[in-house]
């Protein structure tokens, strides 16, 4: 086509401009990207994270956020069963959390979790058994990589006792046989992890028929709501929750972040569309003698309309190329910065990649340029020609 | 069609034809009451001082512009009471409009110079692509076909927008300082190629300051303050 043609070339008549022009838009085109990322992805990363096991409720104590506090569910071999004689209840798996100290050069600090071997979703087995798995006589422990790191392997043994608990070392300690490494789905970077039976740590540190929470996984088709609703009238006591309701809690603690991300995508989109406003206003602007004399020749004003919008439309496909590019560059470095945030799961992504958000980013980036065309083009076109021509023509 | 007979064979007919403008609060009446006639195959020379209304008179034939007040029939049609899209159209199919600073587009060679107006009239590639070459062979341009605007001289631009309006074989073609921008050995080539393509069956109104193009043409009309002067 003839007018491709032209537009295509009317941006290469000004390399320069046309090149800053494009920069300057992939640039707020990597930011909107890494907004739309970024305020999703948290959110998405997030709920993955807590279905990934399979258990679709989480029961904490009163009040609390699994492991915000130190305080337990107690008479957990009744409650338990209490909630297992519910139809629409598959499984609940208690985990007791707690730190205690490694022997070993530093007694450097492990987060153990209590756990029923049989049934948990706490973590995955990566290499060798469950705790339940050790030589007659042995206490099994899963470890995770980091300990692993330390030098310990499966075969090792290894001694754990409560922090400050020298007087009565030998009840408040235990020594234990690795029997296996997992990855430990909700530990941060950095953080030590390991399980064993519940009862075992319960004896450690004094907490028998109590856990931390409880994650209850539903009979095929249950109803949640209903469930939740349930537990909560038969259970008053507890904190229950649907993965659903803690990823909507999570939203609004984060939502610092989505709203950081909504105020900069929108920034973003504002710079786009002043930048190829400007650079079409300039072209057009000079373009105007032209303009006339074409309208005059006969050249209709749909014509002219869409020319500039190609043009407009070509440097923004350009712009939204790089963008991308530099977009996905950009979350990859600060997702690795951010990864190493304290106290969150590792497993959690700030920025998710997902092609619906590229496509919005490279269509908002599009639309906002094509639009920001058409008010120089208009106006372009409603000036009289006879008038534009009598200014042009000395 | 309303109002008086007007006489068939006339190529282009102007009734009492006024513009007006109004200028931060001044009325300026740049053509007063102007009638006049144009026949098929006439060469005519609109010449007159500075601000006479020439080219004023000739968008207003040219149906580039309305008149606030009178009528023009151009190809039997009233081209006064037509809509700004019709009147585009109308100007793409039946004039030829011919610039001083001849505003062909930098970045398009000289065949799709020639070539734009026909693709707006939904000429298909292959017709217009041959017509381009014939029109640049009629004006003298067969070898800088493929050069653009900046790599031939103001001349051979010219001449390259003469091309470019009888793309669409239109009836009338009009120029307003066509040689205004030439030296004067150009300008009279390019009084000679008005004249062959007159002699061809064009016809050509031209709004000059150049005497020996105005002396050239078959007609001459002066304007005076926006008047025909007898
Ligand atoms: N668009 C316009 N707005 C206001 N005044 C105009 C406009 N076009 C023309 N005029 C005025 O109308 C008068 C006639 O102008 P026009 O351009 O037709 O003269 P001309 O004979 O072509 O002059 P020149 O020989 O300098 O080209 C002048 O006074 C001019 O200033
Ligand atoms: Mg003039």
């Amino acid at each position: 086509m003839l007018i491709l043609r032209y537009s295509a070339r009317e941006l290469l008549r000004h390399p320069i401009r046309s090149g800053l022009a494009i920069l300057g838009v992939a640039v707020a085109c990597a930011m909107l990207l890494d907004m739309l990322m970024l305020g999703g992805g948290l959110n998405s990363s997030f709920e993955s994270l807590l279905t990934t096991a399979g258990y679709e409720l989480r029961v904490a104590p009163a009040g609390t956020l699994p492991f915000d506090t130190g305080a337990t569910i107690s008479g957990l071999q009744d409650v338990r069963d209490g909630m297992q004689s519910l139809e629409e209840i598959d499984g609940v798996a208690p985990v007791l959390g707690a730190n205690l100290l490694l022997e070993a050069a530093g007694s450097p600090r492990v987060f153990v979790l209590g756990v029923d071997p049989a049934d948990q979703g706490i973590y995955r087995l990566e290499l060798g058994g469950e705790p339940g798995s050790a030589a007659p006589g042995e206490t099994g422990i899963v470890i995770d990589r980091e300990l692993a790191g330390l030098g310990l392997a499966i075969g090792d043994t290894m001694t754990l006792r409560a922090p400050g608990s020298f007087a009565d070392a030998r009840s408040r300690s235990g020594r234990f046989m690795v029997v296996g490494v997992a990855d430990f789905l909700y530990s941060s970077v950095g953080e030590r992890s390991a399980a064993v039976s519940i009862g075992t740590l319960a004896a450690i540190t004094g907490q028998a028929d109590q856990a931390s929470l409880m994650m209850v996984r539903l009979t095929r088709g249950a109803n949640q709501e209903y469930v939740v609703g349930r537990l909560r009238t038969d259970f008053p006591g507890l904190e229950i929750a649907s993965v659903g309701q803690l990823v909507e809690r999570a939203a609004q603690r984060l939502s610092y972040f989505r709203q950081l991300a909504v105020i900069l995508g929108t920034v973003s989109l504002i710079v786009t569309t002043l930048l190829i406003g400007t650079i079409m206003a300039i072209s057009i602007n000079d373009r105007y003698g032209t303009i006339a004399a074409l309208r005059a020749i006969g050249i209709s004003r749909r014509s002219l309309v869409a020319a500039f919008a190609l043009e407009s439309l070509l440097l923004s496909l350009a712009a939204a190329a790089i963008g991308l590019a530099l977009g996905l560059l950009v979350a990859g470095r600060l997702e690795s910065i951010l990864s190493d945030f304290p106290g969150l799961p590792a497993a959690i992504r700030f920025f998710v990649l997902e092609p619906t958000r590229v496509a919005l980013a490279a269509t908002g980036v599009i639309t906002a340029g094509v639009l920001a065309a058409l008010v120089p083009a208009t106006r372009a076109m409603n000036a009289p020609i006879a008038t534009t021509l009598h200014r042009e023509e000395p | 069609m309303t109002g008086t007979a007007r006489r068939e064979d006339a190529l282009v007919e102007a009734r009492e034809v006024t513009r007006e403008y109004r200028l931060k609060g001044d009325l300026i009446q740049a053509v007063r009451g102007i009638s006049l006639e144009i026949q098929a195959g006439d060469f005519l020379a609109i010449v007159g001082p500075s601000g006479s209304g020439k080219s004023t008179l000739l968008h207003l034939l040219g149906a580039v512009d309305t008149p606030t007040d009178g009528t023009i029939y151009l190809d039997g049609t009233d081209v006064t009471s037509m809509s700004d899209p019709q009147r585009a159209r109308f100007r793409l199919e039946h004039v030829g409009l011919v610039f001083q600073r001849f505003h062909l587009l930098p970045m398009l060679t000289a065949t799709e110079n020639v070539e734009l107006p026909m693709a707006e009239a939904g000429v298909s590639r292959r017709d217009r692509r041959n017509r381009a070459v014939e029109l640049l062979e009629r004006v003298g341009l067969a070898n800088r076909m493929r050069h653009r605007p900046g790599e031939i001289s103001g001349g051979q631009r010219q001449r390259v927008a003469v091309a470019r309006a009888l793309a669409n074989r239109p009836s009338l073609l009009l120029a307003d300082e066509p040689t205004g921008e030439l030296d004067q050995a150009t300008s009279g080539e390019m009084l000679e190629l008005f004249q062959s393509l007159n002699e061809d069956g064009t016809s050509i109104a031209v709004a000059t300051h150049d005497l020996t193009l105005a002396a050239g043409a078959r007609k001459r009309l002066t304007l005076v303050d926006g008047r025909i002067r007898e």
